[in-house]
């Protein structure tokens, strides 16, 4: 019995099992030496490890020289890609990839100088190098596999187990392909030099160079470089196998070297073996002895389609369309453009597409080259594909399954195993494309497993959140006991001051309520300072929580009655203690005030000329409060989706939370303006109609009304590029709709309301909202509203025009500012009364301002 | 009179020994917990998503186990309701009206717009939102599972539900939808 | 233009469904011609009707089934399907014979189960069995092998025979000449006398038999036999089927033999008699009901072996192919299920 080594020595050869012949056409490709094409204008590098293991080095623009390192990363299985030639990056961008799917992947596009300019390039020898070093100038060249998987080589060179057999793959058993038989027959010391430095790396007992036995020059060849080489001469031998495909198949191949199978599932290292392309050996070479990276290769362009058929250097990243067309390719009618050979490679729909390093061969044939377009038919069960599977699976079974779409049968029948070779689709006599079907089965299986795997992991993520949560909890509970127990330790010496902190706590609650509706600032700001603002925060929650209350209870009763002052007096009296009817009253009120403003806002509509004075200092507003109002903004429309939500499944309106909409609405005008143009002036009329909209029940007004708002802002921005004197009475009569939008808000804040530009009171209008926003938006429509404020007031000091409107507004202002100081239960009346008051004077104000622009 | 006696006697060891035997099968065979729980929990998506009315996958698969409805639960689309309709060999049901097209989604923050509110990382049942609050949030794709749960939370509705994307990696081979370019041939122009 | 996008591979053999049921049906014509030497014209008449309801009835269900009539009969499987029943039956066996078996052999056996490729039984064999089963008489009754017959039948007498038209006087001028020259088969005969006591070895003696086999059948399933390398020759089948089917025969054959060659048949008898040849290498090699791995095969191809044996030896009916092929074609299934080969990297098959 031989060893293994002897047996190696001496050429025995195995069995693989199935295979086939197809016509091997290599003639056509092989006549000559390898040769170079005119360098390409444009060249695209896809750089597809980006965002995940690297980052890009260069940006657009930048001038970049022939082997420069485009990415830069970290990780085992990361590769470096380098510029093929000398020139700049024009684009990086998503591009047509050369992959079977032609999915979009990043890329950078290279505009070449025509220079061809290296980079400064360092060529060692071994000698000076450590093995680390070795691998990592391997790594750093960007060396991938060149005979189509493009697996990265320093990995396959720097095995966790011992290497006793190296294989140099010479086989090159797909039709046409002739680029690794010319680079034998061409290049054969620089081969065996390259394969010296996996000697070198590896220390293999044995070195074969298979080839097959239709290259019997590049065989004669290889064997007389081995002769020439200073490599030890037993270990390394040529070995010439019979034709067969896919005898070039890794695991056939060790296979019929060795007559060892790769374990299912396993890598060859695992049997001790590494098997090298030949091509890969020679960019080894390359990249230590001279220093250059990976940036071109040796491409068969073949077919009969091709006027000057060959084996070219091609840098990588040459568009398959420029390549084809330094050779003549002259295309027929449903053309294929086949990446890889007629076995095994997938036809291009792009061929605006790069050449990549695994990118052995363009196959360009003419209709009568390859198999005619036939349809399928119905599988006899013949059983030929399964004699030719090389790794002996059942293929008829495997289609059986996976048109079936059962593909964890499919998976039982071992689907893992097949290598994609073809070989059953050739011999099919029912033209089944039984690979397109596995490989369909094979992807579904993959993302069915990735599923699970995810499932998997939300489980566990999902009983991590809940066992948290749980923890959260009982530490809370833990730590609120503890509290308690020192509390009352405690009492007995602070007992006063808990009935203080108590009292305190009551008074500013009630603080609070009024502050609600309270119309000036000065409470408002009292009471804020007043009280702990944890605690407003709670008053707040309450509210909240008690405005959701009263949306959701059930409103079956009407009332014609004075909503707005039950509600008002309902709210200071019990702390926004919402009754059912009246809520609902209100809401009803609230609506058809709503539509009547929205009436209103079109009679404005062609008040352009009045609105412009507003608009004016609205637009002065508006730049500022860009990033805010657009957050404002993005509530404000989520708010108005709910309120849709809201309105198609309840009719009633939430009566306290239409104040809320005061805020967004107007920052929405905001951001409408600003999105638009961003000079787009902001009008108090337009403020009102998205509010209008959110109080409104139908989303039909709402939109109607937001289109509306959109014309007159625009019909204003044309109006505020004409004139630029502010109309003195435009104000006030650009202020009525928004008016009777407050009084949809059930506060008397309308009256104050109607004053909003020329005050700077308006600045509470948000804070009454905070009781009810979450008060992080609050805040943030609070800074915008008090930004407005300050430049509404910068304006009105410098506006002369202003005097009576002024004036009364003041005057009403003090009023009002009189009433809520006085907060208290029994002068929430008056407040009322005062309300009322304010509202006719405004009303007054609008008419005469109306009467007067007349 | 002795073969009544005999006949009962017979019977009655009988009973004795397959008694004995059934006691025995039922201790050496018992089952801990429900299989079928298990295996209908093994079927379900795992987005924890609530969407059928029970806090996550499990609570559902044992309601499942006891009896309720199969078609609840939209992340697992039609394929789910089939596999366990197979399961506990009931009839399958049309999924419920808000059952979406089984299509996988995953969450994206509009992060210019988030205002670190932290309702959605509250709402994700997996802990796939990351952020503080005040400071911008986003979702931890691989680990999202397109549940919808953050989307209603958001006060400034900013997460919107993309559909995974094909890449490369996650391609189906699906040749015929890839998009060809079209171009002309020299044989066409000759043929015009 | 367009690119065009395929999956790979982009080349593939030229052999195709079509191209092998053509081969497989060319490959019948020694036999045929051997065997209407022998029996005269009828099998040739038999054999215009078969094909021509096969196609009828192929095209009709397609019709009914909204296919493509012309991709479905250029598959030629219904040919095949047609000449193997036409070979099978008795040459001047009645015309509705062969229709009813056509028509259930194409309808039945094959479309109503899906079509080419889909089917559990073979078509002609199971529409044997039917007509064997209902028409005992008209599916026994062989002419005579002419070279010992009393009268020839020549195209005319067959043609009438078939056509059954029995009042007419030149009919029953015929007639009278065909119902001398129909008697058993050799099989039967072997079977019938080896009931009646009477030793293999006397039963021999009879003219039916010459030597060692029957008289024209020895020929006629040598030119199977011819046929079927031819077939292997060309790839059109795999030898796993035939072969193992032949061995298992002979195997069991010699068996009993050796022990008692008087009350069983010899080997070369059951080799090369009644339809062993065309069973082996024509029927039984029908892709789509036999099992498709090479162990398989084997498998199944003993199986049957043993079984026309068995049928033949113990069973009721004189020839056992049928039979022996239809039981096959119920265990396919089960032996690809349980003989599957070991793949690469695996250990076992499973």
């Amino acid at each position: 019995m031989l060893t293994l080594l002897e047996q190696l020595d001496k050429g025995f050869l195995w069995q693989s099992p199935g295979g086939i012949h197809p016509p091997q056409l290599k003639t056509l490709s092989n006549q000559s030496a390898i040769s170079r094409l005119p360098l390409a204008k444009r060249f695209i590098v896809p750089v597809p490890l980006v965002g995940e293991q690297a980052i890009l080095t260069v940006s657009v623009g930048d001038k970049v020289l022939k082997g420069q390192a485009l990415t830069e990363g970290s990780g085992f299985t990361y590769l470096p890609v380098h510029a093929p030639t000398s020139g700049h990056i024009i684009a990086i961008e998503q591009h047509a990839s050369n992959h079977a799917s032609a999915l979009p992947i990043l890329s950078c596009v290279i505009e070449a100088d025509g220079l061809d300019t290296w980079c400064e390039l360092t060529s060692n020898s071994l000698e000076q190098l450590s093995k680390t070093e070795i691998l990592s100038k391997i790594k750093q060249a960007g060396i991938a596999g060149m005979g189509g998987a493009a697996f990265p080589s320093h990995v396959k060179l720097n095995p966790a187990s011992e290497i006793d057999l190296v294989i140099i793959n010479g086989i090159e058993c797909e039709p046409y392909i002739t680029s690794d038989d010319r680079l034998m027959r061409d290049h054969s010391d620089e081969i065996l030099a390259g394969v010296g430095i996996i000697h070198h790396l590896l220390n293999p007992q044995r070195i074969i160079i298979a080839i097959e036995d239709n290259k019997p020059e590049a065989a004669k060849n290889m064997q007389a470089a081995i002769e020439r080489s200073s490599l030890p001469k037993g270990q390394i031998r040529v070995t010439v196998i019979p034709t067969k495909y896919p005898s070039g198949g890794e695991k056939q191949l060790i296979q019929i070297i060795t007559g060892k199978e790769v374990p299912s599932g396993a890598i060859p290292a695992q049997l001790g073996i590494v098997v090298h392309n030949v091509g890969t050996a020679y960019a080894i070479q390359d990249a230590i002895y001279h220093g250059k990276p990976l940036v071109e290769r040796v491409v068969t362009l073949t077919g009969e389609n091709i006027a000057k058929p060959g084996n070219y250097w091609l840098p990588l990243g040459t568009t398959v369309a420029d390549a084809l067309q330094a050779v003549d390719f002259k295309p027929s009618t449903q053309q294929k453009v086949i990446v890889g050979g007629p076995m095994m490679g997938y036809a291009l729909a792009d061929l605006d597409v790069p050449i990549l390093k695994g990118t052995n061969c363009l196959l360009v044939p003419s209709p009568e080259e390859i198999a005619p377009d036939t349809t399928e038919k119905a599988c006899i069960r013949c059983g030929e594909c399964a004699v030719a599977c090389p790794a002996l699976l059942l293929p008829q079974q495997l289609f059986w399954h996976a048109k079936a779409q059962e593909y964890d049968k499919a998976a039982s029948f071992n689907l893992k195993d097949c290598i994609e070779c073809g070989c059953c689709s050739y011999v099919c006599p029912s033209d089944i494309p039984l690979v397109e079907y596995y490989r369909v089965a094979k992807s579904a299986l993959k993302t069915a497993a990735e599923e699970k795997h995810q499932a998997e992991q939300a489980k566990i993520r999902f009983e991590a959140r809940l066992q948290r949560l749980e923890d959260e909890k009982n530490a809370r509970e833990a730590k609120a006991k503890e509290a308690a127990a020192k509390r009352q330790a405690n009492m007995k010496s602070s007992d006063k001051d808990a009935v203080a902190a108590a009292m305190a706590r009551i008074a500013a609650k009630k603080a609070q309520a009024e502050s609600n509706t309270s119309v000036s600032e000065a409470p408002t700001v009292t009471t804020q300072t007043a009280i702990d603002p944890k605690k407003a925060a709670v008053n707040a929650a309450i509210e909240r929580a008690k405005a959701k209350k009263a949306a959701q209870a059930d409103t079956s009763n009407v009332k014609a009655a004075d909503h707005t002052d039950a509600l008002l007096d309902n709210i200071n009296a019990d702390d926004v203690k919402t009754d059912d009817k009246q809520a609902k009253v209100a809401a009803a009120i609230a609506r058809a005030k709503a539509k009547k403003a929205a009436q209103a806002n079109d009679v404005i509509s062609s008040q352009t000329d009045a609105i412009t004075g507003s608009e004016h200092n609205k637009d002065q507003v508006t730049p500022p409060d860009d990033k805010q109002a657009r957050v404002a903004a993005a509530v404000a429309r989520a708010k108005a989706k709910k309120l849709a939500q809201a309105a198609a499944s309840s009719s009633a309106t939430d009566p306290i939370a239409t104040p809320d909409a005061n805020v967004p609405t107007e920052s929405t005008d905001a951001t409408d303006a600003s999105a638009d143009h961003s000079t787009e002036p902001l009008t108090p009329s337009n403020t009102i109609e998205p509010q209008t909209a959110d109080s409104s029940v139908s989303d039909k007004q709402a939109r109607v009304a937001a289109a509306v708002a959109k014309a007159k802002a625009k019909k204003l921005a044309q109006v505020a590029a004409g004139t630029s004197a502010t109309d003195p009475i435009a104000t006030p009569d650009a202020n009525v709709p928004t008016e009777s939008t407050d009084a949809t808000d059930a506060t008397d804040a309308s009256a104050d309301h109607s004053t909003e530009p020329l005050t700077p009171s308006n600045t509470i209008e948000p804070q009454t909202a905070d009781s009810s926003v979450s008060d992080k938006q609050a805040r943030v429509a609070a800074a915008v509203a008090k930004a407005k404020a300050k430049k509404l007031a910068q304006v009105a000091e410098d506006n002369q025009d202003q005097s009576l409107e002024n004036q009364h507004n003041e005057q009403h202002n003090e009023q009002h500012t009189e009433m809520s100081t006085a907060l208290s239960p029994e002068q929430a009346k008056k407040a009322k009364v005062a309300a009322a008051v304010a509202k006719a004077k405004a009303k007054k104000l609008a008419k005469s301002a109306e009467q007067e622009e007349q | 009179m002795t073969s009544i006696f005999i006949a009962i006697a017979v019977l009655s060891l009988l009973a004795l020994v397959f008694g004995v035997i059934l006691g025995f099968a039922s201790k050496k065979f018992k089952v801990e917990g429900n299989p079928v729980i298990d295996q209908v929990e093994a079927l379900l998506p795992q987005t924890q998503c609530g969407q059928c009315g029970y806090p996550g996958c499990r609570p559902y698969a044992e309601a499942i186990a006891n009896g309720d409805h199969i078609n609840k639960c939209p992340p697992g689309g039609t394929a789910t309701m089939e596999k366990i309709a197979e399961l506990m060999g009931v009839d399958e049901e049309p999924l419920n009206a808000e059952a979406q097209s089984a299509v996988k989604k995953v969450a994206y923050i509009r992060e210019d717009e988030c205002i670190g509110c932290t309702k959605c990382i509250q709402a994700c049942p997996v802990d796939a939102i990351l952020g503080a609050g005040k400071l911008m949030h986003t979702v931890i794709a691989k680990d999202c599972t397109g549940c919808d749960l953050c989307v209603e939370p958001c006060p400034v509705d900013c997460i919107d539900m993309n559909p995974v994307e094909t890449t490369i990696q996650n391609w189906d081979w699906k040749l015929n939808t890839i998009p060809v370019k079209v171009i002309h041939s020299e044989q066409e122009e000759q043929a015009c | 233009m367009a690119f065009k996008i395929a999956s790979s591979p982009h080349v593939s053999t030229s052999l195709h469904t079509n191209t092998v049921m053509k081969r497989v049906a060319l490959c019948l014509i020694p036999g045929l011609v051997v065997q209407s030497y022998y029996f005269g014209f009828g099998t040739l008449i038999q054999l215009l009707l078969a094909v021509s309801t096969a196609y009828l009835a192929e095209a009709a269900v397609m019709k009914l089934r909204n296919k493509n009539i012309k991709a479905t009969l250029s598959d030629n499987s219904a040919l095949v399907t047609a000449v193997l029943l036409a070979v099978a039956i008795p040459p001047l066996a009645p015309w509705w014979l062969i229709v009813i078996g056509t028509l259930f052999a194409i309808v039945i056996v094959k479309q109503l189960y899906g079509g080419l490729g889909n089917n559990v039984f073979n078509p002609a064999m199971a529409a044997y069995v039917l007509l064997l089963i209902s028409f005992p008489v008209q599916m026994t009754s062989w002419i005579a092998p002419q070279t010992i017959a009393l009268n020839h039948a020549d195209i005319l007498s067959s043609l009438f025979s078939i056509f059954e038209f029995r009042h007419s006087f030149l009919a029953e001028h015929f007639q009278l000449s065909i119902d001398g020259t129909t008697m058993a088969t050799p099989l039967d005969t072997l079977k019938t006398d080896l009931s009646m006591g009477l030793t293999t070895t006397e039963s021999m003696t009879k003219p039916i038999f010459s030597g060692m086999a029957a008289e024209g059948w020895f020929w006629v399933n040598m030119a199977y036999l011819i046929g079927g390398a031819i077939m292997l020759k060309l790839k059109v089948i795999r030898w796993h089927i035939s072969i193992a089917i032949l061995a298992s025969l002979f195997v069991c054959a010699s068996f009993g033999y050796l022990i008692s060659p008087d009350t069983f048949v010899s080997p070369l008898m059951h080799l090369f008699s009644g339809g062993t040849m065309l069973a082996a290498f024509f029927i039984a090699t029908d892709p789509v009901t036999a099992a498709t791995s090479p162990r398989g095969r084997l498998i199944f191809g003993a199986m049957i072996g043993v079984l026309i044996y068995v049928i033949r030896t113990f069973g009721g009916y004189p020839d056992a192919v049928a039979f022996a092929v239809l039981l096959a074609n119920m265990c396919a299934p089960f032996i690809d299920y349980y003989v599957r080969p070991r793949s690469y990297g695996h250990r076992t098959g499973n």
